[in-house]
């Protein structure tokens, strides 16, 4: 049983669990400790660090969309992607509740509606309280500034008038054919203006304390004005889902539509002479709502994780694409050195090429493809993103796969040639196989290089999925914006890891050398 | 299948099951040409076990795999049954030096892709009985689901063994199939080989390092000398009567005599080897190092 779950960790690729396994099966504690430390602690302590170092430095890179996000806020907009994410599938599903389904949603959500808006009620009138007190207590202090500044304001320009004045004076008298008393007087000028200038910036510094003290809040108040946003945006859900589940539902659109083409027809019945033509239009116009509003779905707008889902299949339909493409290349190349030596210069041309070139060339040839974008059965912008990744990813597979061809043991064919393989059986019994750790070894390398290219492809091309979502983010600019960009990070390497991993298994499971991997 | 030893009278009218006439292989082109046999001739008689015997680098492998078809002679001709020597085929089994199995097939696997090659005739059941024959012929029987990695080295060299024996060849050629394994593990694959090679008398070739090993298994023992342009030397015919048992055989004084006769003799091509090259030593200048320290 150990060794069992030691080879599953080992396949997996999750060595670092290993001790612990032996560490509860009582196999030498103190080595199993020492690796644990190793394996596990130091890098769980390593990434504290981070996340400490990254929440001290946050605060001090200002922005204009705000400071940094911390890592809390960044935590916090994962709560909130989740929420806006189940809150638009549950508008869906209550858009196509029927029956009982609907009666005892709409009664539920009725009375969470009821619960949040008293809460609310409660909320706003605490918040309407301290802002009242927290205004006496700042207008206090907030006046006798306003009135130092103005003071000071008044004083600076008084002392600015009277220097000038002077000067002017000293001007008039000067004698301006003498080198060293016009020498003086352009000093004095300059004196003048240095100070002039010292002056306004101080009173624009109190300004600008004025302003941050007129901004101040203390936490408390903080709190409760999340909470009224929190309740207000929760009301705003329950209060559509109402509506869905009521007058907005699929079935009551249907049911509405149905009496205007019943009304329609009997309007067309008792039709006079002259109105029978329009009257026919007008049935033939409700026909149609009944049908398209029958077969309506909730218009939801893509969540974060709809977006992370797009851009994992994008990836793979590209990947796909350039295993299709790289693996019999590949295989030729790696069989044949006439093929190699032609193809190696046009390999090498394409492989150092950026996704960003590509892709506005794979749009415009995929657009000339696809006349009409809006009924394809494909979106041109996600076919474009996938050919684009498939054209950066397919290189790594296909150069290790003419290696792992190129490279297989001599006796190997020998044993073909012994017994006289034909030459499909050559390359499905000896050759594949024995390039396949190899094979593998690219595909992995190949995935990475997608999902890296994707995003890029995504966020120019404007597919959906997670580039788009962060150009969308970025045009938002608002502080709760920027810290989901700083989400995405986390989602792009997480994705990124467990597809690694994926491929990790994939090349463990095909590797009969039990060869070490590489992390 | 048991064939009859040589049938007398049979010989002269049959041609030899190999021929090398006056074999020259060599490597690369011009001035930088390797050669590696120099103009080697062999018979090997139908149902004859013949051990070509050689230093490490004399071309023994270039041997084998010329008589396999693998290899094909720079100069000279090699004929099968006196015809020219045809594309590598099973009819000539041949069990490398470094077993060339593949590790991506179990013990099984590694047969069955002969078997379902060679042996279109068995299905199903009949097949699988076919593999397991082999498996236990060899003493593989219960290993049948491991790979090779998991296997020792003689357990491999076995593996091949069956592999090869399964082609059911005319004629075997074994390329040393036994230098890398230890003392022990070889010895026992030694009579293991004898038996299989008495039970059905095929046409042997085997090629080793080790005298002891061919005046044992041997009917006749071909020298190769060392390389490169090995040469065949001087024969030995082994007539000691078979079976030939590894514990009396040391006391027998014809098979002491032959052994000695035949390590003399390699001994002596070595020596032969190394005054021919001798000759060609460069004489090197007569320096002192300077003295740097005084």
């Amino acid at each position: 049983m150990k060794y069992k779950i030691i080879r599953l960790l080992d396949v997996a690729g999750m060595n670092c669990f290993e001790p612990v396994v032996r560490l509860c099966y009582g196999e030498e504690p103190r080595q199993q400790v020492r690796k644990i430390g190793l394996f596990i602690v130091a890098p769980v302590v390593v990434f504290a660090l981070f996340i400490g170092a990254w929440a001290a430095i946050a605060p001090f890179i200002k922005t204009k969309a705000g400071s940094l996000p911390s890592p809390v806020d960044v935590a916090g907009s994962l709560v909130d992607v989740y929420e806006f994410h189940w809150r638009e599938y549950a508008k869906k599903a209550d858009f196509a509740r029927t029956g009982d389904d609907r009666d005892t949603t709409l009664a539920l959500v009725t009375q969470q509606l009821a619960d949040a808006t008293e809460r609310k009620a409660v909320v706003e009138a605490e918040l309407a309280e301290l802002t009242a007190t927290l205004d006496a207590e700042t207008a206090a202090t907030l006046k006798k500034y306003e009135e130092a500044i103005e003071n000071q304001t008044l004083v600076y320009h008084a002392s600015q008038f009277e220097r000038e004045q002077e000067l002017h004076k000293l001007g008039d008298k000067l004698e301006v054919s003498q080198d060293e008393p016009r020498e003086q007087y352009v000093a004095s000028v300059r004196e003048h203006q240095t100070l002039s200038a010292r002056e306004s910036t101080h009173l624009k510094e109190l300004r600008s304390d004025l302003a941050a003290i007129r901004k101040s809040t203390t936490p408390q108040f903080a709190a409760l004005l999340r909470e009224k946003n929190d309740l207000d945006q929760e009301t705003q859900f329950l209060d559509k889902r109402a509506s869905l589940l009521s007058d907005g539902n699929r079935r009551s659109n249907v049911a509405s539509a149905a009496l205007t083409l019943k009304n329609a027809d009997a309007a067309l019945a008792a039709a006079a002479p002259g109105q029978r033509y329009d009257a026919t239009l007008d049935y033939l116009g409700a026909e149609e709502r009944v049908l398209s509003s029958a077969g309506a779905i909730y218009a939801k707008p893509p969540t974060f994780f709809d977006q992370v889902f797009t851009s994992i299949e994008c990836v793979f339909v590209g990947f796909l694409f350039a295993t299709a493409i790289a693996i019999p290349i590949g295989v030729l190349c790696g069989l044949n050195k006439v093929i190699m030596a032609s193809l190696s210069p046009l390999i090498s041309l394409f492989k150092p090429v950026s996704p960003i070139v590509w892709l506005p060339i794979v749009f415009i040839v995929v657009g000339g493809f696809i006349e009409r974008p809006d009924e394809a059965w494909v979106k041109p912008a996600f076919l474009s993103s996938a050919i684009t990744v498939a054209l950066c990813s397919l290189w790594p597979t296909l150069v290790n796969t003419a290696l792992g061809v190129a490279s297989i043991d001599k006796d190997h064919l020998n044993v073909a040639r012994v017994l006289r393989l034909s030459m499909w059986d050559r390359l499905t019994k000896i050759v594949i196989p024995s390039a396949l750790p190899l094979i593998f070894t690219g595909l992995r390398i190949s995935l990475g290089v997608g999902w890296m290219v994707l995003i890029a492809a995504e966020l120019l091309s404007s597919s959906p999925g997670l580039g788009k979502f962060v150009w969308d983010m970025f045009n938002n600019g608002s502080s709760d914006t920027f810290s989901q960009m700083l989400l995405t990070v986390f989602v792009v390497g997480v994705v990124g890891l467990l597809l690694d991993r994926i491929m990790i298994v994939f090349q463990r499971l095909v590797s009969f050398d039990g060869g070490a991997t590489a992390l | 299948m048991i064939r009859n030893a040589n049938i007398p009278g049979d010989d002269e009218n049959r041609p030899p099951v190999l021929e090398l006439q006056d074999v020259t292989v060599s490597f690369g082109m011009g001035a930088e040409a390797y050669v590696v046999l120099d103009e080697a001739c062999l018979k090997v008689e139908e149902n004859e076990f013949v051990v070509v015997i050689g230093y490490s680098g004399s071309g023994k492998s270039t041997l084998i795999s010329t008589l396999a078809g693998l290899t094909t002679p720079t100069r000279g001709a090699a004929l099968y049954r006196g015809e020219p020597m045809p594309a590598p085929g099973p009819d000539r089994g041949i069990v490398f030096q470094n077993y060339s199995l593949l590790p991506w097939l179990t013990v099984v696997g590694n047969i069955d892709l002969a078997v379902k090659r060679l042996r279109r005739d068995l299905t199903g059941t009949a097949r699988r009985d076919y593999v397991q024959k082999y498996i236990d012929m060899v003493s593989l029987s219960g290993s049948e689901k491991k790979y090779p990695s998991e296997l020792s080295g003689g357990m491999r060299q076995r593996l091949s063994l069956a592999r090869t024996l399964s082609m059911q060849p005319e004629v075997l050629l074994l390329d040393e199939p036994l230098s890398a394994l230890d003392a022990l593990t070889r010895s026992v694959l030694q009579d293991e080989i004898i038996r299989l090679w008495e039970e059905d008398r095929r046409t042997v070739v085997m090629v080793t390092n080790d005298v002891d090993e061919a005046v044992l298994m041997a009917d006749r023992i071909v020298p190769l000398t060392p390389g490169p342009g090995a040469k065949l030397g001087r024969e030995f015919d082994v007539t000691l009567p078979r079976p030939r048992d590894r514990t009396t055989l040391n006391f027998d004084p014809d098979y002491k005599h032959l052994r000695n006769e035949a390590t003399r003799y390699m001994l002596q091509l070595s020596a032969d080897k190394k005054t021919r090259t001798e000759t060609r030593r460069f004489t090197l200048p007569d320096l002192e190092p300077a003295n740097f320290g005084a």
